[in-house]
């Protein structure tokens, strides 16, 4: 009978019990968007660094992954060092640089890549071949667009300019030998990658036996953190900065949208408590007469709690639900917002959805509910009988 | 015949701003098994106060109060209700029936929270609901129903679980004359079948209907007239 | 855009000791001491003070590292695109720089001023047509291209802001409803009173009205003090003066209007529904 009662308790004010579930859905859902920003950011993240299982980063010292032009020098010895390394699986070296590439009157400047196709744990061939050779090289979609050129085309691409003699310098005629999809630079982003030996020669002596970074695989089951020290130990003008140290320091720059999710999450979860305590407060001081009546007729005091909490629960599950699916949808168009973020990665999303966190938040959100019932349940429950009949009557 | 109803020295006080109202100063009267007692008096005389004490909804300053034997002038809320529940009856002046059930639910509340088995209590609705002449309007909704008929529904809900007393406070206040009278007739017919009933009313028919009648003023009982 | 000069500076200040017992006090070669200016919070961190004489390299570890005396600290610029960045920025000689890190006779960039804004389309013509591997820019132009993280930034607060005032527009819509319900006991009075439903609807718009302006000036002066709070908070955090939220005219009168707008609508629409009912049909007849 609590169940029924509490159902047509609902039903029977079909306005404001829909607007109820409408603003609690919409709490729950910018809730859930919250928890996923704030959650989805971190896990996002380490799996985006570990798309091709290399755990650790060693970069130019103080610096992270292409922060700066700054690069390592004497790059062959230290890979060999690295590489020999207990618990070191691979060691795949990257050098970035800026390439240029006339097509009519405009010119391409694209995002490249210096890389072992081997060990390289930057991008996968999506159509065409990987590099084999010295003459070849990968680009992504963005890039063919742009240049107007297919698979097999031969292409020229510079690195560098002398003001002096007005020429380019680093030229090197290559073959497009395949298309990839690059993990760590946004869809919009010109890229292409050549072999590393390749880049370091057009870059002529500055970048001789020099990397941007090295990516390190340790072995699966090792101490981490003992392998990022090894390394580190192998040369003072190197850092080496693990996933957890990695994620740090992107934490820190994106702090401001953990603070935003935190501060908005919170606030969501007040502002449905709010609404259910409220609509659950004002239904029952509506009711005081009807649960006078209840009270007199022999219903126990508990049984009335019972029914007005079951009221506050079917209001927050069903908000709550609602919510769920809502705030799917709005992740979706923040998501589209936020990944106009220059340079973002196609890879990287700030919103990712797990179960476990959104079955917490919403959950929290409906127990807050279920409690935001129970004062003002008590407090109806205990009024003195005979004068709420009276007053009742009076009215 | 015994006493269901054993009222001794009752009194009630209210506060109100700096002095107090005795509501009732020193009742004491019984109520036989299978009686028709009706209580009248001018408004403010404490008859509605009386029968809110007997309906175990309000307590005591002062007396005692028995009723199917039972002390409950010191009961605590939870024991005031069970009692209530399985052994009085409440019919109100306004009916007070819950607006989003049927007429069957309605009646059918006190004996779901008594726990009494479902099959059971679909028979006991159609039984009460044939005995107050509605057999027809299981599912109406108090809406749907006329006043005459919403208290039936509400005299049938208090009879649910064969109350050993059935208190009625104005229950023909809202009805017109002759609803009222079809009303009085029903009072009857539950007394001649062995209800013990206390009315309170300024209704002058339904008071001659009863066996006896407590007259009261100020807070005290002035008369008693048996029929 | 800073490239190898940016890491050097960083390399360069990850050189400096976190304490100053470890500042070098006698030379290592026979130069004159230039000056540098260190980043403000740099030398708060290491203990140095202008005056002071620090080691300045192009790589970590470097011994022929170069002496040089703290001039000026740096305040770290209201630059909402520096903020979420630690590292510590200096400022040498350009000269000693070129020669630090090998650069030679290179820049990475000039800044022109121009002798007025009438010369400055016909001097950007001429400095691009004689370029080769670079370009000039108008300041202007540099400022809205770098910009577009912050209008990413803002068109996400927009978002955040329509969802916020649905869900609000949502609650404020579902009280109104029960508040103005719960007086149909009163309506049905007037009602049968003689008083047309106009009337009604007036007088509880007008309330709803006024409520939604009195807490919409209560939103404001919250909102203040709570600006005020998140600003005290970050400016202490990233020890910068830039202002991290701002209460505008223009954002005050946005929330004001769009509260009484939406309060008087939901006063409508409570109050519309209400008048709607038969008198008799309030009471319960």
């Amino acid at each position: 009978m609590p169940v029924r009662l509490a159902m047509l308790a609902l039903w029977r004010h079909p306005a404001r019990t829909l607007l109820a579930i409408l603003g609690i859905a919409v709490s729950a859902a910018l809730l859930l968007d919250m928890v996923m920003l704030a959650s989805g950011m971190r896990e996002n993240f380490q799996g985006f660094l570990l798309l091709r299982g290399y755990q650790l980063r060693v970069a130019p010292k103080g610096t992270l992954p292409f922060d700066s032009d700054a690069t390592i020098d004497s790059a062959t010895a230290l890979v060999r060092a690295i590489g020999r390394l207990p618990n070191v699986v691979a060691v795949s070296p990257v050098l970035g640089a800026q390439s240029q590439t006339t097509v009519g009157d405009s010119t391409i400047t694209a995002f490249t890549l210096g890389i072992e196709p081997a060990v390289q744990g930057d991008y996968e061939i999506v159509r065409g071949r990987n590099l084999t050779d010295s003459g070849g090289v990968v680009v992504n979609q963005r890039w063919l667009t742009l240049a107007r050129r297919q698979i097999g085309d031969t292409v020229t691409l510079a690195v560098g300019y002398d003001p002096q003699l007005r020429t380019v310098v680093g030229e090197r005629t290559l073959v497009i030998s395949g298309v990839a999809r690059f993990f760590y630079t946004a869809t919009t982003q010109p890229t292409v990658a050549v072999l590393l030996p390749v880049l370091q020669a057009m870059g002529g002596s500055t970048q001789r036996d020099r990397v941007s970074l090295l990516m390190v695989k340790a072995a699966a089951g090792a101490d981490l953190e003992a392998v990022r020290n090894a390394v580190q130990l192998t040369s003072a003008r190197i850092s080496a900065i693990s996933l957890e140290g990695a994620t740090v320091q992107v934490e820190q720059r994106l702090a401001y949208f953990r603070q935003l999710a935190l501060v908005l999450g919170s606030i969501s979860l007040a502002v449905g408590v709010l609404l259910v305590t409220t609509l659950i407060t004002i239904g029952v001081n509506e009711r005081a007469g009807e649960i006078a009546v209840l009270r007199a007729i022999g219903t126990a005091k508990r049984h009335i709690v019972q029914q007005v909490v079951l009221e506050g629960l079917v209001l927050s599950v069903v908000g709550a639900v609602s919510g769920l699916l809502l705030g799917l949808l709005t992740a979706r168009w923040l998501e589209r917002i936020l990944a106009d973020f220059p340079g973002m990665p196609a890879t990287f999303h700030f919103f990712v959805f797990q179960p476990r966190d959104a079955g917490i938040s919403l959950g929290m959100l409906a127990a807050a509910g279920v409690v935001a019932g129970i004062y003002p349940a008590w407090r109806a429950a205990s009024l003195p009988i005979a004068g709420t009949l009276r007053k009742e009557a009076v009215a | 015949m015994s006493a269901v109803v054993q009222v001794r020295d009752l009194a009630r006080d209210y506060s109100m701003g700096r002095g107090s109202v005795h509501a009732l100063r020193g009742v004491s009267f019984d109520v036989a098994q299978g009686e028709w007692v009706a209580i009248v008096g001018p408004s403010g005389c404490g008859k509605s106060t009386l029968l809110n004490l007997l309906g175990a909804v309000d307590t005591p300053d002062a007396g005692a109060l028995t009723i199917a034997g039972q002390r409950i002038d010191k009961l605590g809320d939870a024991a005031a209700t069970a009692f209530r529940l399985r052994h009085i009856g409440f019919v109100f002046q306004r009916f007070y029936l819950m607006p989003a059930l049927s007429a069957a639910e309605n009646i059918e509340l006190p004996m779901a929270e008594a726990k009494v088995p479902r099959a059971e209590r679909r028979a006991r609705v159609g039984e009460l609901l044939g005995y107050v002449g509605l057999a027809g309007r299981a599912d109406h909704r108090p809406s749907q129903l006329s006043g005459g008929e919403q208290q039936r529904v509400a005299i049938a809900r208090a009879l649910a679980n064969r109350p050993a007393l059935l208190l009625a406070d104005e229950p023909t206040g809202e009805l017109d004359a002759a609803t009222g009278r079809e009303m009085i007739e029903l009072f009857r017919r539950l007394n001649v079948d062995g209800t013990t009933i206390v009315v309170v009313t300024h209704d002058a028919q339904m008071a001659s209907a009863a066996a006896r009648r407590i007259q009261m003023r100020d807070g005290a009982i002035v008369e008693e007239a048996a029929e | 855009m800073w490239g190898l000069p940016c890491a050097v500076l960083l390399t360069a200040a990850l050189t400096l000791p976190l304490s100053a017992q470890t500042i070098d006090s006698a030379p290592s070669r026979p130069v004159v001491v230039r000056t540098i200016a260190l980043d403000a919070r740099l030398a708060t961190d290491a203990g140095v003070r202008i005056g002071d004489t620090v080691r300045v390299s192009a790589l970590p570890g470097d011994t022929a590292a170069e002496r040089a005396m703290v001039g000026a600290l740096l305040a770290r610029r209201a630059d909402p695109s520096e903020i979420a960045r630690s590292e510590y920025r200096a400022r040498l000689h350009l000269d000693q720089l070129q020669r630090l890190v090998g650069y030679g006779d290179r820049v990475d960039r000039f800044a022109i001023l121009s002798a007025g804004d009438s010369s400055r389309a016909g001097l950007l013509a001429t400095i691009n047509g004689a370029a080769f591997g670079f370009r000039a820019w108008p300041s202007a132009e540099i400022a809205v291209r770098t910009s577009s993280t912050f209008q990413v930034v803002r068109r996400f607060h927009r978002a955040i802001g329509v969802i916020t005032i649905v869900a609000s527009a949502a609650f404020l819509l579902c009280i109104l409803l029960l508040k103005i319900d719960e007086r149909r006991r009163d309506v049905a009075a007037l009602r049968m009173m003689g008083i047309s439903p106009a009337t009604i609807v007036s007088s509880v718009v007008l309330e709803a009205g006024i409520i939604a302006l009195l807490g919409s000036l209560l939103g404001v002066v919250f909102g203040i003090v709570v600006a005020r709070l998140v600003n005290w908070h970050f400016q202490g955090v990233h020890r910068t003066s830039l202002a991290f939220t701002l209460v505008t005219t223009e954002t005050v009168l946005f929330a004001c209007v769009l509260s009484v707008v939406l309060g008087v609508l939901a006063g409508w629409v409570a109050a519309r529904r209400l008048v709607a009912v038969p008198a008799l049909t309030l009471l319960g007849r």
